[in-house]
């Protein structure tokens, strides 16, 4: 890992951030459905399920879909390439990228979290459940813009990934009884899990949301090891 | 040093199909090493190939005294350069800022930016934003972009292809200035007066095999048939051999005045493929 190629690439996507329209627009939807929520909790706030309904939207709308589609541009354009025979490392395009993200990220989830209710997240162990999570989708985001061959194709990727697992809250909408097989399922998604941390004190939701992440990161590197030669 | 570059038995198969057959060949430091081959001929795989972008198949690779194997470390990469058709540029930056990246990246002082816009000539331009170049000015910003951190071993894989005349020259100039410093560049051109005015040797590639090497001087002479091309005032074209028998005969044409022009057998390395090969070298 080298500080000064980091921060090159860092300096580098930030520019190019700044200069495309479409991912400038990204942080902007969870700030816009958060003051739509706001309306709609009252006097005595949002219910924790709808409060992770914003984070989740946060983490697949900006951090999974703008680490997705820059990951996809450099794969398209064939700068990436470049990138990966200079010097720098694997890990140092990532950390760099993932920094820009990141930092719209943060900006965009506090910005949300402050118009419908933050004091809900404002523990340790709320804010470590957040931290997995954005390495979700984070990972979700590397791997699946290494995976795809052109920006078009990502949103053929993002829709699934922004339903299964930014939406995952609103499956309790859909009227399905407690005992279904999706239920089941969707309980162990990370959006669940975190909502469950909520309700007892216990760390397990957390290290389920670690393997989730952690299962991220492999899909990244296996992703990585493909595009790595022409072979 | 040993060789800048050794390659072995290099063998390269693609689904079931050779692109490159039992190629050896090595690259002297200071070289200017041109590989010369029609378009599918496996150039460009061999690039990949000595730059770790591909993995062979079979076959023993060494760049600047460093295995195949070890080709992933930042080391080795930050001494070589690469132009190939991977190379891109960021669209929505500016020239400049192309190539602060890749200063930082490869912990070359900001200075060399402007060093390497006045070799590819484009000074006047480093403000302006990549999307709005020419084919050329992409072309050239490319190459700064890959000699811009001073690289020992340098790559071209069709450097000047879309350039124009003027600025062939002067890219031309800067890679023979850069050679004289002591870079060794490995270059794969189409470009017959290239070859022959950059390279110390020469390698004719086809169908994945090494057909020819040598100095392009050499080969000319290796592939002339050493006769004299006459022309006389009187329009006739006389092929006359190179042999002591025909010493009068030219004789006897220079003294009645009668030779407008005559030179030797010289085949340009275009005409040496061809001969090798039965194919234009395009």
């Amino acid at each position: 890992m080298n500080a000064q190629r980091i921060s090159a690439i860092f300096e580098k996507d930030i520019k190019d951030f700044m200069k495309n329209m479409m991912l400038l627009m990204m942080p902007v939807i969870p700030i816009i459905l958060a003051l739509l929520y706001k309306q709609l909790g009252g006097e005595e706030g949002l219910p924790i399920p709808m409060l992770y309904l914003i984070v989740g939207v946060t983490f697949s709308s900006v951090t999974a879909s703008c680490m997705m589609t820059m990951m996809a541009e450099e794969n398209e354009k064939k700068t990436l390439r470049g990138l990966m025979l200079s010097p720098a490392s694997f890990l140092d395009i990532i950390i760099g990228k993932s920094l820009v993200v990141g930092l719209m990220s943060f900006i965009a989830l506090t910005i949300s979290l402050v118009i419908v209710g933050i004091k809900p997240f404002l523990n340790v162990q709320a804010i470590i459940g957040l931290i997995l999570l954005f390495l979700f989708f984070l990972f979700l985001g590397i791997g699946i813009g290494l995976f795809t061959k052109s920006i078009a194709s990502t949103s053929a990727y993002l829709m699934p990934v922004m339903f299964l697992f930014g939406f995952t809250p609103m499956i309790d909408f859909l009227g399905l009884g407690e005992d279904s097989t999706a239920i089941m399922i969707a309980d162990v998604f990370p959006l669940m899990q975190l909502i469950d941390m909520h309700d007892t004190n216990s760390w397990i939701p957390i290290g389920i949301v670690a393997i989730w992440a952690l299962g991220a990161a492999l899909f990244t590197y296996i992703c990585f090891k493909k595009v790595r030669t022409d072979d | 040093m040993n060789n800048a570059i050794e390659v072995n038995g290099l063998r390269k198969v693609f689904d079931q199909n050779a692109a490159i057959e039992d190629v050896s060949f090595f690259v002297k430091p200071g070289e200017i090493f041109g590989l010369l081959g029609p378009s599918g001929s496996g150039k460009t795989t061999t690039i990949k190939i000595l730059t770790g972008e591909l993995e062979q198949t079979a076959g023993d690779v060494n760049v600047l005294d460093v295995h195949s194997q070890s080709f992933g470390t930042s080391d080795f990469k930050s001494k070589i350069g690469i132009l190939s058709d991977n190379s891109s540029l960021y669209e929505r930056l500016t020239i400049y800022d192309n190539l602060k990246l890749f200063c930082k990246l490869y912990d070359a002082p900001l200075e060399q930016i402007d060093v390497m816009l006045d070799v590819v000539n484009l000074r006047e331009e480093s403000k302006k934003t990549v999307s709005k170049l020419s084919k050329g000015m992409k072309q050239r910003v490319l190459l700064a972009k890959a000699l811009i951190h001073k690289p020992k071993l340098v790559f071209l894989d069709e450097p000047t292809s879309a350039l124009d005349p003027g600025n062939v020259a002067h890219i031309h100039r800067g890679l023979q200035k850069l050679n004289e410093a002591g870079t060794t560049i490995f270059l794969t051109t189409h470009d017959m007066e290239e070859a022959t005015e950059l390279c110390d040797r020469v390698a004719f590639l086809d169908k994945g095999k090494l057909q020819e090497l040598g100095n392009p001087d050499e080969l000319r002479y290796k592939y002339s048939t050493h006769a004299f091309h006459v022309e006389t005032f009187a329009g006739e074209r006389l092929v006359i051999e190179n042999e002591s028998g025909n010493a009068n005969k030219i004789k006897e044409l220079i003294e009645n005045g009668e030779v407008k022009a005559m030179q030797t057998d010289n085949p340009t390395l275009g005409q040496i493929f061809l001969k090798i090969t039965g194919k234009e070298l395009v």
